[in-house]
């Protein structure tokens, strides 16, 4: 399994890190670089972690574990109208970013009231384009545990909640936050920062059990890989919005036009493949990007032996008709 | 300032005293409120308040939150005491339109064709001022969903009862018992 780790040091000999982490099998994610200071977020296998921090402590930086590194993350709360909870969501939703996540803030459109409170079909959608989705919710259990349930019912991706009364667990819920309740100020005392830990901390054992399972029947290649290609797309480098490509889990969302650019990015080569053969291509909820989901190596495998066969039963068939 | 919560969840009814004092302490009128009641049955669902303020003490001059000056086009008022400048500015719309009141900066406001005498005469009534915060201070406590409701008022007490789909009779009933019991308070014996 990947680890992602963030190197935090000087430009001085870093192609010697870039070397090593080719050559344990890695990837650079993203490379920040601020004079002669240099940021570098990598992803590389569990066993190579002693390696790169060697290298690391040779070189005279700091590496940290980054668990939400290359995850894209929702979080949710009923309506983002001062009634709810901007102000925790808001704090939630930076905390993460702490950990290495890019977080999407949401407020549903009609996600107020008891029992009046709806999640439409495009919202969870939308939501399961993510790696996992945090839900903000209120002050009272019987509240959450008899209406609020059904907001993330059918939701694909992991849910964490975060709300206010202690729960041990709710349905469709991968784990449960609670001590957090509609306030007017920002979360800034010792307990609220123990508290924004605690939500990290849990998100991030959610990612890491979905990792797992992803690792179980790995990915054709890696999203930074793919990334890697993209990057250099003239559409890619001319994109104004911020983290033009985000990577996930599972693949990546490249905020472009779907119907403008769907040809060009699946003739794209990656290891003599087009990535059309190795991935699905969709446009996304989110106006103007694209959604690329890598399939995984056994699902690759797969297509191709039914490739060969239908081949093979062309040519066979030909040979009959002469 | 005495608080009275009945609810079935304790988490929940202290959530929500929690979070009225930091609504109270944000607008700056702590020390206005007397007593506060609330009922809370997220079964039902309902969410009754009801809040006693102290007595305001009369009207405020113009000249004590601000300085008045005569000029050529009008008359110039330079807002001193930044407190009082949304409700000087709403009362001066009311009393002359909002053609002939100009905001020049923040804290300066033109008053057209209008001569000094007249705005010296201006004067704002605390009591109504305090009014018009506590209901701020209601609307931001509110839950958002509960949009039916059913308020009380007297001259230093303000009760609201909110619910989602349809008001109850009983639930007015009962927003008037405790809209009464508040009116007979009494604050120093403390017993809601």
């Amino acid at each position: 399994m990947y680890k992602v780790l963030l190197f935090d040091g000087g430009v001085y000999r870093v192609n010697e890190l870039y070397e090593l982490v080719e050559d344990v099998g890695g990837f650079i994610i993203q490379k920040t670089q601020t004079h002669v200071q240099i940021l570098v977020t990598l992803a590389i296998p569990e066993e190579e972690r002693d390696v790169i921090e060697r290298k690391s402590q040779e070189l005279g930086a700091k590496l940290t574990e980054i668990p939400l590194g290359g995850t894209e993350i929702a979080v949710v709360a009923p309506t983002l109208g001062r009634h709810h909870m901007p102000h925790p969501v808001c704090d939630i939703a930076e905390h993460l970013r702490r950990y290495g996540a890019i977080t999407v803030v949401m407020g549903l459109a009609r996600g107020k009231g008891r029992k009046s409170a709806q999640i439409s079909a495009e919202e969870k959608a939308l939501i399961n384009e993510y790696d996992a989705a945090v839900f903000v919710l209120g002050n009272f259990e019987d509240c959450i545990k008899t209406e609020k349930v059904r907001l993330f019912e059918d939701i694909r991706v992991p849910v964490v909640v975060v709300c206010g009364p202690a729960i041990d667990g709710l349905p469709n819920c991968k784990a449960v936050v609670s001590g957090v309740c509609r306030r007017v100020e920002r979360m800034r005392r010792a307990e609220d920062i123990a508290k924004l830990e605690e939500i990290a901390e849990k998100v991030s054992k959610v990612i890491e059990e979905r990792r797992r399972i992803i690792d179980e029947d790995p990915l054709f290649v890696h999203p930074a890989e793919v990334r890697q290609r993209i990057e250099d797309l003239p559409a890619v480098q001319k994109s104004l919005r911020p983290a033009p490509i985000v990577l996930h889990l599972d693949g990546l969302r490249v905020k472009i036009p779907y119907h403008e650019w769907k040809d060009q990015l699946a003739s794209i080569d990656v290891y003599g493949r087009k990535l059309k053969e190795i991935a699905e291509l969709s446009d996304s909820r989110l106006d103007g990007s694209t959604l690329i989901r890598i399939y995984s190596a056994s699902k690759v495998e797969s297509m191709n032996q039914l490739e060969s066969k239908k081949l093979l039963c062309d040519q066979a068939s030909a040979h009959a008709k002469e | 300032m005495i608080v009275k919560v009945e609810g079935p969840e304790k988490f929940g009814n202290e959530s929500y005293v929690e979070l009225f004092n930091s609504i109270l302490l944000d607008i700056g009128i702590t020390r206005h409120v007397e007593a506060v009641k609330f009922i809370i049955r997220p079964s039902d669902p309902l969410f009754l308040i009801s809040v006693k303020t102290r007595k305001a003490a009369g009207k405020i001059r113009i000249t004590e939150i601000a300085e008045i000056s005569q000029g050529k086009e009008g008359t110039y008022i330079n807002i001193t005491d930044e407190n009082y400048a949304p409700s000087l500015i709403s009362l001066l719309w009311q009393l002359y339109g909002r053609e002939r009141i100009e905001q020049l900066s923040r804290l300066e406001i033109l008053c057209k064709g209008i001569d000094e005498k007249e705005i010296l005469e201006i004067a704002i009534d605390r009591g109504e001022e305090l009014r018009k915060k506590v209901l701020d201070a209601l609307w931001r406590l509110l839950p958002e969903g509960f949009k039916i409701r059913y308020d009380l008022s007297s001259e230093n007490i303000i009760t609201i009862v909110a619910t989602e789909y349809e008001m109850k009779e009983e639930w007015k009933r009962l927003a008037e018992k405790v809209h009464a019991d508040m009116e007979v308070l009494d604050v120093q014996s403390a017993a809601l």
